[in-house]
């Protein structure tokens, strides 16, 4: 009967209707700002803590729109520096210097992370030699090296681009040895028996077989460096996300922490969908 | 005999070759310090690192700050596994449930969670509770959703053989249904684990309190290079360590596998 | 439609249907799909009598796991009546143990406490179902290897831990879903002579739904032969081979014969599935119509 496909009555029974679930997760969603609400009315918990859902409504107007300044950039590339000036709520500015040190961070540590991971992955000697030492690492908070990366790149942009770099260099050099050994054997011998070459192999073969490996270290790898990024920028900075946050948090000004972390959050978790529907992924399965 | 020699070699050699290097890496940076091509003030000579490992262990009193980090990451670890397999096991059991929510579990998953540490030290305090609470909010997610795909993949015809014996709801779930999710929820487990150790030690580095990463921090304030090196390498230690003591614990529990 | 056997040497009594020990009375069974009715099953009837071997094939796609089910009680809605010793089946009955096509043994358990589970749930003693279990597990050949686990055992040797576990529970009948689906032919052949010596030993009766004419033929008392969807009886062929048996029948010339006349009746239904499943693969949404 396999080959007509199974006829179960499980598959047969129809899927629960859509408009239960949304209404199931409005009344969450729903319940969960009422509670929240009377909380901060109450003054149960020491008042700041828990705001009131229209001062953090109005701390997210403001955050977006508000402050605003001449953001600067000042980009090297090479000889030229591309520099521009713009005027923009303060918010953005900052947006932008964390997207741009994310964006290296995940450049420089995923790209050596992927190469790395491919070498390990195709190489047994390779990977009994140095995997263990990257796998062992890796579970190592990062953020401790943050003094280092101080020494090394100056408390400048560099140090916190070198802080998302490694963060995001284990994970994804993990990921892409693993992806690589995981790629059905059969399919490289079907590419030996036509006598592809090693090029033919790795771009025809290995790399579309990799496909699910290579986006899941990838948002991975993002997510990382996010993290280490705004960590170093918490830790000790003007100017970024995690800046932003630090300067509410002495301010005490829990109005503004709260929605700067809404924003980030939702940034966050947007381009992780976004990244995995992309790539044909679902984001829970893969994690 | 030369058979011998090469089994020798397949075996331990590539552990052999990665010491090697790491062990030549060190050598040439310590060479490279002496001659003045790598600064003293970036980088302390290894030789030096090695040295401040029993001051550190003596004067900073590692044992204590070691016991400390791992208290707290054994607390952090213990409420994400309860906390996490309970709430999946619900969410398997409340299907409805389960289609609304699974979706924001997964989300919460891929959220830098440890960056409302400014926010959990309003609430809690600069403390160890705040430090366990960063670190199960970090291993939570995980552990819910390998709980949830652990249950709900049990092989379909496991299920129908407690069901020709005639089992219970209930010894169906606990003889069969969590059986067969366990390496699924280990993974689970696993990798939540690794997010609370992070996260731990991380608040402790960013908080300034508690124990190794309390201690890194303070004496990179301290300009103690050596020392932080050395603090560095005991966080390695316990990472390392406790990676080890999940792979142990998983294979006692899991014969068989 | 059902067939009395004609009586024969050393073998199963005559049989009335007052004898059955089941009894499948008009089965019918539809699946109800968003587009579409699906006849599996199409008023089939036909009895078991005690100790016979029975065994059900016919093409994919003709509806024997759908009866595997229904008999086993996994499947309900259907119209018709199933009875097992006099009582109507609704749900899996105390007298009917299954064994099924998939890898079934629990890998966290190991052989010996795979076989004693049925024991462990019916809430015997440690020692007495240990004990027990030890008696079934050699039955199946697998002496020895009570400490090991299923990992550690080949495909053959873990559908005899199965098949253990099930007769470890003493139904009246075992009922086998393609048991041997899996396995080598050669591996398959030594295994139904295991099958064929245990139901001499404990005197078991067994339903066996399969689609290997071999198999069925080494093994039964009766073949009943399936049509394609809607999965009717299309023919009930007595066996009058010798017992014991042992798989050294094979190569008899009446097995031979057997074989033949049951493939003649097989292929024309065989070729009609093959068809079909071509056709639904150029037209979905067409094809496998019942009734």
């Amino acid at each position: 009967m396999a080959e007509t496909g199974r006829l179960t009555a499980a598959s047969v029974r129809a899927a629960p209707r859509l408009g239960s679930v949304t209404l199931l997760r409005i009344a969450i969603i729903a319940t969960a700002l009422l509670t929240w609400e009377l909380l901060a009315a109450s003054g149960w918990l020491y008042k700041d803590v828990v705001p009131s859902l229209i001062a953090i409504a109005k701390a997210l107007f403001n955050l977006l729109t508000t402050r605003v300044m001449a953001c600067q950039a000042d980009i090297p590339m090479g000889p030229i520096h591309l520099r521009w000036e713009l005027w923009m709520p303060e918010f953005y500015c900052h947006l932008g210097r964390t997207a741009r040190e994310i964006g290296l961070a995940v450049l420089i540590g995923g790209g050596l992370g992927l190469l790395v991971g491919l070498v390990l992955g195709a190489n047994r000697f390779l990977s009994r030699a140095f995997e263990p030492i990257v796998y062992y690492l890796g579970p190592t908070p990062k953020i401790i090296f943050f003094p280092l990366m101080i020494m090394w790149f100056g408390l400048g942009p560099g140090s916190k681009i070198a802080m998302g770099a490694i963060s995001c260099f284990f994970p994804v050099a993990l990921s892409a040895a693993s992806g690589v050994r995981q790629i059905d054997q059969v399919l490289i011998r079907v590419g030996k028996s036509f006598r592809a070459n090693a090029w033919q192999t790795t771009t025809k073969i290995y790399l579309p077989a990799m496909r699910a490996a290579i986006i899941n270290g990838l948002r991975l790898g993002i997510g990382i460096a996010l993290i280490g990024t705004l960590l170093a920028e918490t830790k000790l900075s003007n100017f970024g996300i995690g800046s932003l946050i630090i300067q509410a948090y002495s301010l005490f000004d829990m109005p503004r922490m709260y929605a700067t972390l809404i924003v980030l959050f939702v940034l966050a978790i947007g381009a992780n969908t976004l990244i995995s529907r992309l790539g044909h992924i679902d984001p829970i399965r893969s994690r | 005999m030369a058979a011998n020699g090469n089994m020798t070699w397949q075996k331990h050699g590539p552990a052999i070759v990665g010491c090697a290097v790491i062990a030549t890496a060190i050598a040439v940076i310590e060479l490279l310090i002496r001659v003045d091509l790598i600064s003293r003030f970036v980088m302390p000579m290894p030789s030096e690192i090695a040295v401040s490992f029993e001051r550190v262990i003596v004067e900073e009193n590692i044992p204590r700050r070691f016991l400390l980090t791992a208290g707290e990451c054994f607390g952090a670890g213990i409420l994400v596994t309860v906390i996490g397999i309970s709430l999946g096991a619900l969410l398997h059991r409340l299907p409805l449930l389960r289609q609304a929510t699974e979706t924001w579990v997964g989300a919460l998953a891929s959220a830098p969670t440890v960056l409302m540490y400014p926010l959990f030290m309003v609430i809690f305090g600069r403390n160890a509770t705040t430090i366990i609470m960063m670190g199960f909010a970090a291993g939570l997610a995980p552990v819910i959703l390998k709980t949830v795909e652990g249950l709900s993949g049990a092989r379909r015809v496991l299920i129908n053989v407690g069901r020709s014996f005639n089992l219970t709801e209930r010894q169906l779930f606990w003889k069969i249904l969590l059986p067969a999710a366990l390496p699924t929820i280990f993974v689970g487990i696993r990798l939540g684990l690794i997010f609370a150790l992070i996260n731990v030690v991380g608040v402790e580095f960013l908080i300034n309190f508690g124990g190794l990463g309390q201690l890194v921090a303070e004496l990179a304030e301290r300009y103690d290079l050596p020392g932080t090196y050395a603090t560095i390498c005991f966080v390695i230690l316990i990472s390392v360590l406790f990676f080890m003591a999940m792979e142990k614990a998983e294979r006692w529990l899991r014969p068989g596998a | 439609m059902s067939v009395v056997p004609m009586p024969r040497m050393g073998g199963v009594a005559k049989s009335q249907p007052g004898d059955a020990i089941l009894a499948v009375d008009d089965l019918v069974m539809r699946f109800h799909t968003p587009d579409d009715v699906v006849t599996a099953v199409d008023h089939v009837s036909f009895t078991v009598a005690p100790g016979e071997f029975l065994s059900v094939i016919g093409p994919s796609g003709c509806g024997k796991s759908t009866l595997f089910n229904a008999v086993g009680g996994l499947l309900t809605g259907y119209e018709g009546r199933i009875t097992v010793a006099g009582e109507r089946v609704s749900g899996p009955h105390r007298a009917i143990g299954m064994v099924f096509q998939e890898e079934s043994t629990f890998p966290w358990r190991t052989v010996i406490d795979n076989v004693a589970f049925p024991l462990e749930i019916a809430g015997m003693s440690k020692a007495a179902r240990l004990e027990r279990a030890r008696h079934f597990v050699s039955l199946v050949g697998l002496n020895g290897f009570e400490k090991r686990y299923p990992a550690e055992l080949s495909g053959g040797m873990r559908q005899r831990v199965s098949m253990a576990r099930t007769l470890a529970s003493e139904p009246k009948i075992l009922l086998m879903d393609e048991p041997f689906a899996a396995l080598d032919e050669q591996t398959r052949l030594l295994l139904g002579d295991k099958v064929l010596q245990i139901q001499q030993d404990l005197k078991q009766t067994m339903l066996l739904i399969t689609h290997n004419i071999t198999e069925a033929v080494q093994m039964s008392d009766r073949v009943l032969v399936m049509t394609y969807r809607p999965g009717k009886v299309k023919r009930i062929v007595p066996i009058d081979l010798p017992r014991p048996r042992t798989s050294d029948v094979v190569g008899s010339e009446a097995f031979g014969r057997y074989v033949a006349q049951i493939w003649a009746d097989l292929r024309e239904e065989a070729s009609r599935g093959l068809q079909e499943s071509e056709a639904r693969v150029l037209h979905p949404g067409t094809g496998g119509h019942g009734g």
